[in-house]
């Protein structure tokens, strides 16, 4: 908020209508504001809030004093006709224009380590159906390095941009997006890494008016994957829709943080993520945030998280969380789910003469198509099957066509 | 079995617990008068430092959340950890601690 209206007023006049009106800014306990200067971010300790569920010890000390300057990695970029994606220098680039501002110290390390940012930019107007894909290939974990993508989706545009990640890496990232006026972009992140690469990324997308934001992210690889992702709105009729499916296997670290922080009125945000575990010391984290503020009336939102344990020895941690600053809203909710196969369901399709490990993947495969369609691109929905497919066939049996 | 050095007796204090490194591992070294043990250095409830908490007998204490751990046996005495932590035997050769970090007695 602005106090900029108050053409006539002292700073002293402004500062007390700013507080009679609560404009000043509302602080998210599990978002604090951010900083650019390393020195505000210290190194944690694991008992954060923040922080508690990572498993430090592997980061490879991204978040100590690691350089990040490694260069074992190859980036293809293929942009659809009429989307423009370049590669340029941090100096000469737009960086920052999303507001964000790095909220934990590996992104505030993967922002001064950066050297360049891949710019991808989808022209006011264009409907474009064919996908812009990035893949990032790692070569090696040895050499920590960091990265900054900005996507920008000009107004009234309509577009796709895949994110491919694999290979092994040790990877710390930054991912702005902005979508201006009436922009629609679907955002995918697939991470497919080999099983002993280490990706820390921090997203935020910054949403125009009557824009609608979907972000799907795709987690499978990777030894520890931590993603955090959040938006905010600029305008009125922004919506914002965050999906995620996960499989984690044997000791894999799987975390996403969502929030989704309302700063203007009759704005929308849905959330759904979908997981499944298997294998000892399979972990999967996802916290949920949702922030209302006092301006984002008539908000309607909703996030979900459901985990489905194949196996023992994986755990699930699962932390819906919801702060409300105002009392006119349209609907706020979230719920969280964990638990095995329900016996019941394996009991009827069993009782229909279907094999109980074919029972057991078709239970699976129906807790994940109901997320799988609603992505909307089709080639990643059939990949998508099919790597659960792939995944299943370790634990619960692979169907024999 | 292969017993290596992990830490001079007069180091590990009598009551308490050391934290030491070995071959990437790290563990907490408890003396309870003429006795060592070793046990994972990390609860196994909130990955916190085992070294860091109370020693009672044959028990440590994780400090955050009040777990307790038999040295012995490396397992829970009481919520909210529920899963054992590994344990390794130990020799005192003269005046050094040997550790056995091949058995691990989870």
């Amino acid at each position: 908020m602005t106090t900029s209206s108050f053409v006539d007023g002292s700073e002293a006049i402004q500062d007390s209508m700013a507080q009679v009106l609560e404009l000043s800014p509302v602080e998210s306990h599990l978002h604090p504001e951010g900083s650019f200067d390393l020195a505000d971010h210290e190194v944690p300790t694991g008992r954060e809030e923040i922080w508690r569920f990572t498993p430090l010890k592997r980061l490879r000390q991204l978040h100590q004093e690691t350089p990040l300057d490694g260069t074992d990695f190859a980036i293809k970029v293929d942009a659809a006709p009429g989307v423009t994606a370049v590669s340029v220098p941090v100096a000469d680039s737009a960086r920052g224009v999303s507001g964000y501002i790095p909220v934990d110290r590996v992104s505030a390390r993967a922002w001064a380590a950066a050297q360049s940012v891949l710019e991808i930019t989808i022209p006011a107007e264009a409907e474009i159906a064919e996908p812009t894909t990035v893949v990032l290939t790692g070569a090696g974990i040895e050499n920590a390095a960091a990265g900054h993508l900005l996507v920008r989706a000009g107004r009234f545009s309509k577009s796709v941009v895949i994110v491919d990640y694999n290979g092994s890496a040790t990877w710390a990232e930054n991912i702005e997006v902005v979508l201006e006026d009436g922009a629609e972009l679907t955002f995918v992140t697939v991470q497919d890494w080999n099983d002993d690469s280490v990706h820390v990324v921090t997203q935020h997308a910054r949403v125009g008016r009557d824009a609608t934001f979907k972000h799907v992210a795709v987690s499978l690889g990777g030894d520890v994957v931590r993603a955090s992702t959040s938006a905010d709105y600029i305008g009125t009729g922004g919506s914002v829709e965050m999906l995620g499916v996960y499989f984690a296997d044997a000791g894999q670290h799987i975390e996403h943080r969502l929030f989704a922080d309302h700063t203007a009125p009759k704005t929308k945000s849905d959330v759904l993520y979908k997981g499944a575990l298997q294998g000892e010391g399979a972990h999967t984290v996802w916290i949920g945030n949702v922030l209302i503020r006092k301006e984002a009336q008539g908000i309607d939102t909703f996030e979900q998280n459901d985990n489905l344990v194949l196996t023992d020895g994986a755990m699930a941690d699962s932390v819906p969380n919801l702060e409300i600053e105002t009392g006119d809203i349209e609907g706020a909710g979230h719920a969280s789910t964990t638990g095995r196969f329900d016996d019941q369901h394996l009991f009827y399709l069993q009782s229909r003469g279907i094999p109980a490990e074919e029972a057991r993947r078709l239970v699976v495969h129906g807790f994940f198509n109901d997320i799988i369609r609603r992505i909307g691109v089709p080639s990643l929905q059939e990949r998508l099957t099919a790597s659960i497919e792939d995944e299943l066939a370790e634990h619960v049996g692979r169907l024999e066509l | 079995m292969s017993f290596v050095e992990a830490a001079k007796l007069a180091d590990v204090p009598d009551g308490g617990a050391l934290a030491v490194e070995i071959d990437g591992q790290e563990v907490a070294l408890v003396r309870a008068g003429d006795d060592v043990y070793a046990i994972r250095d990390e609860c196994s409830h909130a990955s916190i430092p085992l070294s860091e908490g109370d020693v009672e007998g044959c028990e440590i204490e994780c400090w955050l959340h009040g777990s307790r751990f038999d040295l012995r046996t490396g397992k829970p005495l009481n919520m909210p950890a529920t899963e054992p932590v590994p344990t390794y035997p130990t020799q005192i050769t003269g005046d050094v601690v040997m550790i056995d970090l091949s058995a691990d007695r989870s």
